[in-house]
């Protein structure tokens, strides 16, 4: 009895009103336990939960001096807080407490007395075996850092970042590419109110960069993290852009004398960039970077004029990339959403019909600082094309060939591109091929029902079958169900509404995280309603479309609520976490290291000097896994032990 | 090697042509196809579109047939006897219970139905499946520039689960076709149907389809056609005559088995294309492109 | 224990079961909420995961006099715990081998996976083992005895 302190047990069952006592005979219980080993008193009440019921208790222990408890009641995830809080209040260890499900388990779903009784006296016999081997737990304690890292400078990472900012803690807050603002900088126009993207994303931006919280990183990724809630290590690459950020002073005649030109990666390849370039004008920080795939210099050793007109001596060609280590306490994951490459449509004509385009590339257009300088002209030969189908749920909806989720934006920024088009080409006529309208948000049906009625833009309700050209046009066929007839428009330009796919840099961040993606692809939450934005691994955050797809309030205001987890987190100085793991017993093991490849949490290592394994107490959840793989007997899982397990069984076949 | 091979109706009588040019491609490529023993009718797409398993007998015996020989894999050349078999296979293979019920059909003759071991492979796949290298060292002909249209139809893409090759934009003739020396062209409606049995009492019907596929296919260049469905080549032959004398505009274009196309490039005796079965006569092109 | 001639029909298995928490238990919970009748013949013990539960935990339960034993976790995929029920699965392969090297009938040992939210099942499975376990009898324990005797205890 290694683990046993206990030789003053009491058992306290409840009637639960007559949900227990009217299937189990109480009295008959009560005698059948009476003098079972280490039983010194066995009482009941008709409501143990209740207040009278827990003063009972309460009175009890102390008037019989107990040492521990078993209360046979309803399941333990009703009540064991409650209880266990009840005998640190009478002054016992709170994990000297069992719970006997005899309700759920017993009483409600046996009608025979006689059989529930029985039933139920197993039951206790078992919990009173485990509960004279419980040990006294004291809950584990950790240290927070509180430093919160954010990967991900799209709308989500800037909301968040600026939240936590603002509450008072630091923020690393972490960007691939050389500036923040992700895709909402790329949109022209938002619905449903129609405001500027940039006019509404920029001053934010330039608050990120000013912030004195804000640790900003761009053309950086993060590369490992190790560590858990509280105390995470994580390594973030610099990559190489070859402009000494320090010395830069972001005039831009790098960028002007540059001779060598390539695809706009922001603009949808619809226009060309230097090869030193800032993404966008209004990019934060206001570095350019260099390609380094297309750099005369650095590939061939040929020009070199960009170094040779910088005034402060900013371009460093040499440049290699560098490795930071930080410690944060949370990290909030806002790595955001790609759209299904085009490419990949074939029967939809992408990648083989020049002006069968994307909605961000629409978007593109659209927008006053694009590649058209807002005026509508299509890819192919720049005319304005006086006929365009929008194609909705282009892979979306779609589970026989590609994904079964709705992508959820794209009936809103349908209607906006149909809008839009209708106002800046008169004359013309847009076609919306869509499988329902979902217009659930604010302003979001209004919205619609405009497009719709004021705008003329034709909605025609069935999928696209198939699409074509012919003669210089482009033939879109499909079916209209609501007149029951196959319809073709020809147009001469086609916007497809591709499906939202989780940036790829999911999957890379969920395997450092070993956190779980869903079989989308998507950061899956802790619980989809009561835990949104928190994901399975304790202190990492979700935020944006790494999630799920959203649009920019719900992303806005997912990112917020991260946010305030981060917040909620960093408020207390340590934090609690179970005491029910698992134990070494360094007499026993022989260092074998079965345990550490079978832990799914990185808890167990191999102490080299004892040669013996070791737990980290923090990382362990107390799944015993270890313990029933250990060849020795070695591990143990505190409260769950071997021997506890065995009395039970014992308990019950008696 | 050798393989078990299911001719079906139409390549004894109409298609004749097919099946003697398709066997003496596969055995130039040292493939023998072995005819069955004793085969009836596949069932048509009778079998597959009532809910009246009575219906499936008919490509049950064919499968059972097959079983019997012991080798594996059995061949169609028609796309309409691959499409009903292989559907019947995998209908039986999902319903343990009707498979049940036509073996208890079956007791009287004494034989055992079983969907396992057997497998419905068209020819097109088989060539697909061969080493691309030697097919090509086979090829006799000059290259020619011959614009061929590849027609696929209905039946040997749909349903998707018996599809041999991308149900959208199948690629497995050109390919073929390529490696034989042959010009490919892209149209949108190479896996439209040709309206099938529609011929029979709406000829309007398939009057309209036809005339869509041809226009496209010669709109993007195509000079001949290539298929593998003894039904569709009838629609598409017999239509296309018939809409050429009622618009002059019309420009009809030869409709061949791909395995004719296949046999000339390897140089084998045209008189195994028996081309007076063509309504529309394809020697004038093929002496005009060098290949006869 | 002995090879007990009792007549199948009024023979009252005694089944062990071990359900992990966040899965099969709370699935048994859901079943009494639900008020779900079921066989009360099996007696629970909750662990955290499936993946607790050691081989030598099954045998000592058949070694004790239990007729059968199921372990309840949660689906594939579904873990808590990442990929515990995966482990139980495999360990599963191996016990019911050596269960019937014991010549214990293999089909006295099961594993389940039923949801937090799958109570009807929680109670058709539970019914359905007990109705197994009935038809199988009580198991004669002479062989076992003789194993146990050679094996010793593992604590």
């Amino acid at each position: 009895m290694k683990y046993s302190h206990a030789n003053r047990l009491g058992i306290f069952i409840c009637h639960c009103g007559v949900n227990i006592s009217s299937t189990v005979d109480i009295e008959t219980v009560k005698k059948a336990l009476t003098g079972y080993p280490g039983v010194s008193l066995i009482t009941d009440h008709t409501y143990t939960c209740s207040n009278p019921g827990q003063d009972m208790i309460r009175n009890k222990i102390r008037e019989e001096e107990l040492d521990s408890v078993v209360i046979a009641a309803c399941s333990p995830s009703l009540h064991e807080n409650t209880f266990r809080k009840t005998l640190e209040e009478a002054g016992i260890n709170p994990y000297k407490l069992e719970i006997a499900n005899i309700r759920e388990q017993c009483s409600w779903v046996h009608s025979d007395r006689k059989v529930a009784t029985e039933k139920a006296i197993s039951i206790i016999k078992a919990a009173v075996s485990k509960a004279l081997l419980n040990e006294p737990l004291t809950p584990i304690s950790v240290p927070v850092t509180r430093k919160a890292l954010v990967v991900g400078g799209g709308i989500a990472g800037i909301q968040a970042s600026l939240n936590i900012a603002n509450s008072g803690y630091k923020v690393i807050l972490v960007e691939k590419e050389p500036s923040i603002g992700g895709k909402m900088a790329q949109l022209s126009e938002t619905f449903p109110t129609l405001d500027c993207s940039q006019c509404i994303l920029t001053h934010r931006m330039v608050e990120v960069e000013r912030h004195p919280n804000i640790n900003l990183m761009v053309s950086s990724e993060v590369t490992r993290i190790s560590g858990f809630v509280g105390n995470f290590e994580v390594t973030i690459r610099k990559k190489k852009t070859y402009v000494n950020a320090e010395k830069c002073n972001g005039c831009g005649i790098c960028i002007e004398k540059c001779p060598r030109k390539t695809d706009s990666e922001f603009d949808r390849a619809l226009s060309k960039r230097k090869v030193i370039y800032r993404p966008f004008p209004q990019a934060v920080p206001n570095i350019p970077v260099i390609d380094g795939e297309h750099c005369l210099y650095l590939l061939k050793g040929r020009c070199g004029v960009c170094r040779d007109v910088c005034g402060p001596g900013a371009i460093e060609f040499e440049q290699e990339e560098r490795f930071v280590k930080e410690k944060v306490g949370a990290i909030v994951i806002a790595t955001g959403y790609e759209t299904f490459p085009i490419e990949n449509i074939p029967e939809y004509g992408g990648g083989t019909i020049p002006d069968v385009i994307d909605g961000l590339a629409f978007e593109r257009i659209l927008s006053a600082s694009g590649p058209t300088g807002g005026e509508i002209r299509r890819p192919s030969d720049g005319k304005v094309p006086k006929e365009v189908a929008f194609i909705q749920c282009v892979c979306s909806r779609d589970p026989e060939k590609y994904f079964s989720y709705c992508s959820k934006v794209c009936c809103m920024y349908t209607s906006k591109h149909a809008m839009l088009y209708k106002h800046r080409v008169k004359d013309g006529q847009p076609y919306v091929f869509y499988i329902d309208i979902r217009a659930g948000g604010k302003g979001y049906e209004e919205f619609y029902q405009r497009a719709s009625e004021e705008d003329e833009v034709l909605y025609i309700r069935g999928k696209v079958s198939r699409l074509y050209r012919e003669d210089g046009k482009i033939v879109v066929e499909g079916t209209d169900t609501l007149l029951q007839e196959n319809v073709a428009v020809r147009v001469d330009m086609v916007v497809l509404a591709t499906a939202i796919r989780p940036s790829q840099d999911v999957s890379r961040i969920a395997q450092l995280l070993k956190a779980s993606v869903d079989e989308n692809g998507f950061f899956t939450e802790a619980h989809p309603k009561l835990r949104p934005v928190e994901s399975m691994t304790a202190g990492v955050f979700l935020a944006g479309c790494a999630q799920a797809p959203r649009d920019i309030p719900d992303t806005v205001s997912g990112a917020s609520a991260a946010a305030l987890m981060v917040c909620n987190l960093f408020a207390s100085e340590e934090l609690k976490h179970e005491p029910t793991i698992a134990g070494v017993d360094e007499d026993v093991c022989s260092g074998c290291g079965i345990c550490i490849g079978v832990c799914p949490y990185e808890a167990r290592e191999l102490d080299r000097e004892k040669r013996v394994a070791t737990v980290n107490e923090v990382l362990c959840e107390g799944c015993g896994a270890c313990t029933a793989a250990c060849p020795s007997g070695a591990a143990v899982q505190r409260n769950f032990t071997d021997k506890q397990i065995s009395s039970m069984i014992k308990a019950i076949l008696a | 090697m050798e393989i078990s091979y299911y001719p079906g109706c139409s390549l004894k009588t109409s298609a004749i042509n097919f099946e003697r040019t398709a066997l003496s491609t596969l055995e130039e490529l040292g493939i023998y196809a072995l005819e069955l023993p004793r085969w009836n009718c596949c069932g048509v797409m009778f079998s597959q579109s009532a809910d009246n398993l009575m219906l499936q007998l008919a490509p049950a015996r064919v499968i059972m047939e097959a079983r019997e020989t012991g080798r594996k894999r059995l061949l169609t050349l028609c796309s309409m006897c691959y499409n009903t078999l292989k559907r019947s296979l995998l209908f039986f293979k999902r319903n343990g219970e009707k498979l049940k019920k036509i073996n208890a059909f079956l007791k009287l003759e004494e034989r055992d139905f079983s969907a396992e071991g057997v497998e419905v492979i068209h020819l097109l796949t088989l060539l697909s499946e061969l080493d691309t290298s030697n097919f090509k060292m086979k090829i006799k002909k000059i290259k020619s520039n011959l614009k061929v249209a590849s027609y696929y139809g209905c039946l040997l893409t749909r349903p998707r689960e018996i599809a041999l090759d991308g149900v959208e934009n199948p690629q497995i003739m050109e390919k073929l076709l390529e490696i034989a020396g042959f010009q490919t062209v892209n149209y949108p409606f190479k896996t439209d149907c040709c309206a099938s049995f529609q011929v029979v009492n709406r000829r309007n019907v398939v009057k309209k389809q036809i005339r869509k596929i041809v226009t496209s296919a010669v709109r993007n260049g195509a000079e001949i056609f290539a298929l593998s469905c003894p039904l569709c080549e009838y629609n598409l032959d017999s239509v296309q005559q018939e809409l050429a004398q009622e618009d002059e505009t019309f420009t009809p274009i030869p409709v061949l088995y791909i395995s004719q196309l296949l046999s000339l490039a390897l140089g084998q005796d045209p008189k195994l294309n028996d081309f007076s079965l063509h309504r529309i006569d394809p020697r004038p092109l093929f002496k005009e492109k060098g290949l006869l | 224990m002995s090879e007990v001639s009792a007549t199948k029909a009024d023979f009252e298995p005694k089944i062990i079961a071990f359900f992990c928490k966040w899965c099969t238990s709370a699935g048994a919970d859901l079943a009494g909420t639900s008020r779900i009748n079921y066989a009360p013949n099996v007696v629970g013990i909750r662990v955290m995961c499936s993946s607790r539960v050691d081989p030598e935990h099954v045998l000592e339960a058949f070694r004790e006099g239990a007729d059968g034993v199921l372990i309840g976790g949660c689906h594939p995929g579904d873990c808590h715990y990442q990929t515990g029920n995966f482990k139980t699965m495999r360990r599963a392969a191996f016990l019911s081998n050596l269960l019937d090297a014991l010549s214990i009938d293999s089909k006295r040992f099961r594993v389940e996976w039923i949801s937090a939210s799958e109570g009807r099942r929680f109670a058709q499975t539970i019914t359905s083992f007990t109705e197994e376990i009935r038809s199988l009898g009580p198991l004669s324990r002479k062989r076992l005895l003789k194993e146990s005797a050679r094996g010793g205890n593992h604590e």
